[in-house]
């Protein structure tokens, strides 16, 4: 069936399960587990080689998988070639047909197809109209700049239909003012289409800013997948903690089961699932929003040695015995007497923290 | 970019000489060619005789017959290996690299009368064994043009970018990769085309007779006519690689102008 014989697609299930990849020695993914219900925007996050291009070529059909399944609305996709798979893809590159116009590469797509023209003509206008490059219509690639590039990209993928729609660092190339913009573009455009996607990236802020879910993956496993906000604030894990946001890894003491002296003050352990038996040194990962100006006799002293002004935050760093730079977001307007070199005193304000081996 | 005054001069100066070298001896090969009888006056006259020779258009058309032909089998035999080489069989790049520059290496003679044996039957003993000749005397030419045009694209994100929107391997290559190289498809033809018209030494040595061959036993005839000759082939020359130029110009508009009607 062609995928525009229905005008309105539905909304596609993605499942990937223990999903099985491994190049040389190296290996990629490793029993890989995920779901993305119909209409949701994942973000697979991870530092490099962490395995997510990999999973999203393993969606799109351009790597094969050693062992695993992928189902799509319950079918089994995995020995579906790229070319059946129906599935959109924008590319970090930007990966226009250089030989064709903008409105040819939105075509090429439904041309494979063999859409007829009329119709054809009628879903490129669409398109074009959608992501706002109608007049750009004739142009070529290289007489476009790279979010418009990248806008006509999207566009083609999308003029298909696609079951799901798979971005592979699409903004990565991008200058940070056009990223931000085609960020809420795509946002808008999945929103408005319903269009289940999957969205890799480095990039946390844009992973938490476009996401529905984010899913955080370290050596080709996923540490944690939930809502962005639960993320942030409730880490699974010290990977997770330390590499969403920002965290401070102060060393600490295993006090009562369950707690830890930090900075002298005891404070719940976030990970309960933390081995408390072993006795090794551990680190706690304290953010720096965790953290607040105080009182002499109720805080930690130390110096202030870096003062950057954020706006409405400012962040300092702090020197504290035995030679650690502590960093601390505070409200800007208390700290515009502060100057480097001045010591002033903070505490912890969280109510539990992340603690992992030092 | 803005030169100082002294390479200003430099340049002018290359440019002259470089044109003096190139110009000069054609300038002088065309005055000749135009003169009279008994070299006095100026007229066709040499062109005439050169025309009127037996074997002229029969040789002429042998030769390009056979250099159309070797220019698509190294068009057909090419572009294919290079993609493939570029995309999934990278490893065997060095060995396709050495392969290909083997033709500048062994002797002409060893080529002709060793190849002659290995040449398909239905060819061997006819002229149209040439062709299969020409195409490994351009081979290193046609394989490096191929090669460096492949390697100035992402050929990797076009493929898959292709393959993703439901194109098969045929359709991505025909209607991505094909035209993303065109420069470098219509530069190896022109290579191929070029080397075949002008071959003469294994010609001569598996006694053919083309354009070349019979031009040599012509000149002998007319100095004068020589020279015309040799004008001819060099005009020829530059006037089909301008008819190529602008046919992949002209196809170009055209699939412009049919993208317009489109939005229109």
């Amino acid at each position: 069936m062609s995928t525009l014989e229905t005008v309105q697609r539905v909304s596609s299930k993605l499942e990937l399960r223990n999903i099985y990849r491994k190049f040389g020695q190296v290996v990629a993914l490793d029993d890989f587990n995920l779901t993305v219900e119909p209409g949701e925007l994942i973000a697979l996050l991870g530092p490099s080689g962490c395995g997510k291009t990999t999973a999203l070529r393993i969606i799109a059909g351009l790597e094969r998988v050693d062992s695993g399944r992928l189902d799509v609305n319950g079918i089994d996709y995995v020995a579906k070639p790229a070319n059946q798979r129906d599935m959109g893809m924008v590319f970090q590159s930007y990966s226009l047909f250089p030989n064709m116009t903008v409105s040819e590469n939105i075509e090429y797509g439904l041309r494979v197809r063999k859409i007829d023209s009329s119709k054809r003509k009628k879903i490129i206008y669409e398109k074009l109209e959608l992501v706002a490059l109608a007049q750009k219509s004739n142009s070529y690639p290289h007489q476009l700049s790279g979010g418009q590039q990248q806008r006509v990209a999207l566009a083609r993928a999308l003029a298909i239909e696609p079951t799901v729609l798979l971005l592979d660092e699409p903004l990565s190339a991008l200058d940070a003012q056009v990223r931000a913009q085609i960020r809420e573009e795509i946002r808008r455009i999945q929103l408005s289409l319903g269009i289940t996607t999957i969205f890799v990236t480095h990039d946390q802020e844009e992973a938490m800013s476009i996401a529905d879910r984010v899913g955080v993956m370290s050596h080709g496993k996923l540490e944690q997948i939930d809502q962005p906000i639960t993320i942030y604030n409730n880490p699974l894990t010290p990977f997770v903690a330390s590499f969403v946001g920002e965290a401070n890894r102060i060393p600490a003491e295993l006090a009562e089961p369950g707690y830890v002296k930090v900075l002298e003050q005891t404070i719940r352990v976030a990970n309960q699932s933390f081995d408390h038996s072993h006795g090794l040194p551990v680190s706690a990962l304290v953010r720096p929003e965790s953290l607040q100006i105080a009182s002499e006799s109720e805080g930690t002293p130390g110096q202030v040695v870096i003062k950057s002004f954020l706006g409405p935050l400012t962040k300092l760093g702090i020197t504290i015995e035995g030679g650690l730079m502590v960093h601390i977001n505070v409200a800007s307007k208390e700290v515009s007497s502060v100057d480097i070199g001045n010591r002033i005193s903070f505490k912890i304000v969280a109510e539990e923290v992340m603690v992992e081996s030092a | 970019m803005r030169f100082s005054p002294s390479k200003i001069v430099t340049i002018t100066l290359a440019t002259l000489l470089a044109v003096l070298i190139f110009l000069l001896p054609l300038v002088a090969a065309s005055e000749y060619s135009f003169r009279g009888a008994g070299g006095k006056g100026h007229s066709f006259i040499n062109y005439q005789w050169l025309v009127q020779q037996d074997g002229f258009a029969s040789h002429l058309l042998t030769s390009l017959q056979l250099a159309v032909l070797a220019g698509l089998l190294n068009l057909i035999l090419m572009v294919p290996t290079a993609v493939l080489l570029h995309i999934s069989l990278k490893r065997w790049r060095p060995i396709v690299d050495f392969i290909c520059i083997l033709p500048l290496i062994i002797p002409v003679v060893s080529l002709a009368i060793g190849a002659q044996v290995s040449m398909p039957k239905i060819v061997q003993n006819t002229q149209y064994e040439l062709v299969f000749f020409f195409v490994i005397i351009a081979l290193p030419f046609t394989y490096r043009t191929l090669d460096t045009s492949l390697s100035s694209i992402d050929l990797k994100t076009l493929v898959e970018a292709s393959r993703s929107l439901g194109a098969h391997w045929i359709t991505t290559i025909v209607r991505v990769i094909v035209p993303s190289i065109k420069g470098g498809i219509t530069g190896a033809l022109f290579l191929s085309f070029a080397l075949s018209l002008g071959e003469f030494t294994i010609t001569s040595l598996l006694h053919w007779d083309t354009f070349p061959t019979w031009t040599v036993v012509a000149a002998q005839q007319n100095i004068l006519g020589a020279i015309a000759l040799s004008v001819f082939s060099f005009v020829g020359a530059v006037l089909l690689m301008i008819i190529i130029s602008t046919f992949a110009v002209r196809k170009r508009s055209a699939s412009i102008s049919h993208i317009e009607e489109v939005i229109a």
